[in-house]
């Protein structure tokens, strides 16, 4: 008998009736093209669901815990459409630059520069506060500019290249300690994200493979446009000094 | 308007973590898909009377959820607004761990679906929602769930069987 892409799908999904479900397992078990195809149902459907897995584990908004914390508390800022909320976010962003990173404490960030400074070995500074943004400096700007991802280990590790929604080129970046995101702005790096490294084995070289910290990540996610650059884009972007 | 009890609120913030889950696979981005998420607490908070004990509370919010998007598809469209457009792209084998750059890859090319297809995607193959309460959800045949969702997933196979990655 022809099993149809959907009634294998059916199966996959566990919707088949039982004597549908016991033809196809007796014919799955001679068929090896049937056996393929029921296979790579099976693949899709485990690496949709892990793609979006990792949303479950992100921390709340507090606008979203908030509305149903309290019984007695109406909503106060009703949402009515997408556009309001952005621009009621827009607002928002127009805080100092030390609040829109994440919400980290400000002392954790001056921990993290320190970490950034003595890490750099380099003696000047890797990142550098300028007109209320921080930018890549020492060490870090030149990775940035100039490193390949696929760059053997180097003290600044460099991995994801890719064009943003705003059309210019973004880089993750890593040291020993710390990790982040920066998008090329006005001629310089201007850092988005920065998180501690993941603790690693092997000490200050950092490998293009080693694990980005999820606040890296996500900030990856809600940036990119497309998919990140191959091999020969990246060089491409590089050698134009990073123009669009 | 009945006030929603205590035992509401506490199951819907349970349901939290999932509501945003569903609300990435709609909308294509994160503040759009809390932003989703909050529109569509407030809707229940405000109609919790309509929802019927003894049914899946998951499912009566993917529903709101599902028809808070199409009025903000449907609002976009009035204004020429367009949705961000995925850029074409390739993929990369350098970075991060494996299973994350597929994750990425995965999200992208459910991107690149359409929102009929994103909508069965996300409430079968990530919610695990059976064919039934899907269908109910859309408010839709089970056939037409079935070939939405036999389409979509044609299409992601294609997307990321590529070997330049999803691409439109």
């Amino acid at each position: 008998m022809n099993w149809t892409d959907e009634s294998l799908m059916a199966f996959v999904d566990g919707e088949l009736d039982a004597p549908q479900r016991a033809d196809l397992e007796r014919a799955l078990a001679g068929d090896a093209v049937l056996q393929t195809r029921v296979a790579a149902l099976r693949v899709q459907r485990q690496r949709v669901a892990a793609a979006f897995a990792a949303v479950l584990d992100e921390p709340m908004p507090d606008r979203l815990a908030d509305l149903l914390a309290n019984a007695a508390s109406a909503p106060s800022a009703t949402v009515t459409n997408l556009a309001e909320a952005r621009s009621a976010r827009a607002q928002r962003g127009a805080m100092p630059g030390w609040a829109q990173w994440g919400g980290m404490a400000a002392s954790v960030v001056l921990g993290v520069l320190l970490g950034v400074q003595f890490a750099g070995r380099g003696g000047d500074a890797s990142l550098a506060v300028r007109e209320g943004r921080v930018v890549a400096g020492g060490p870090i700007e030149r990775a940035l500019s100039t490193q390949l991802a696929s760059a053997s280990a180097s003290p600044v590790a460099v991995q994801l290249s890719f064009v943003d929604r705003a059309g210019t080129y973004c880089r993750t970046f890593s040291t020993a300690a710390v990790a982040g995101l920066a998008c090329r702005r006005d001629g310089e790096w201007a850092v988005q994200t920065l998180a501690a490294a993941e603790a690693t084995k092997g000490g200050a070289m950092r490998q293009a493979s080693s694990p980005l910290p999820r606040a890296v990540l996500d900030a990856v996610d809600q940036r990119i446009a497309g998919d990140a650059l191959d091999a020969e884009r990246e060089r491409q972007a590089r050698d134009q000094g990073w123009r669009r | 308007m009945a006030e929603p009890s205590q035992n509401m609120r506490e199951q819907l913030a349970a349901l939290l973590p999932r509501l945003r889950r569903f609300g990435r696979t709609l909308a294509r981005h994160r503040e759009d898909a809390d932003d989703l998420v909050q529109i569509a607490l407030e809707r229940a908070l405000t109609r919790a009377e309509q929802w019927q004990p003894g049914t899946r509370l998951d499912s009566w919010m993917f529903r709101i959820m599902q028809n808070a998007w199409i009025d903000e598809t449907r609002a976009r469209e009035r204004r020429g607004q367009t949705f961000v457009a995925e850029e074409e792209g390739e993929n990369v084998g350098v970075s991060t761990t494996d299973a994350q750059i597929d994750a990425i890859a995965v999200r992208k090319a459910v991107a690149q679906l359409n929102d009929d297809q994103r909508a069965v995607v996300g409430l079968v193959l990530v919610e695990g929602l059976p064919y039934k309460e899907a269908a109910d959800v859309l408010g839709v045949p089970i056939g037409t769930l079935t070939s939405r969702l036999a389409r979509a997933r044609e299409t992601l196979q294609t997307l990321l069987e590529s070997p330049h990655g999803a691409r439109a």
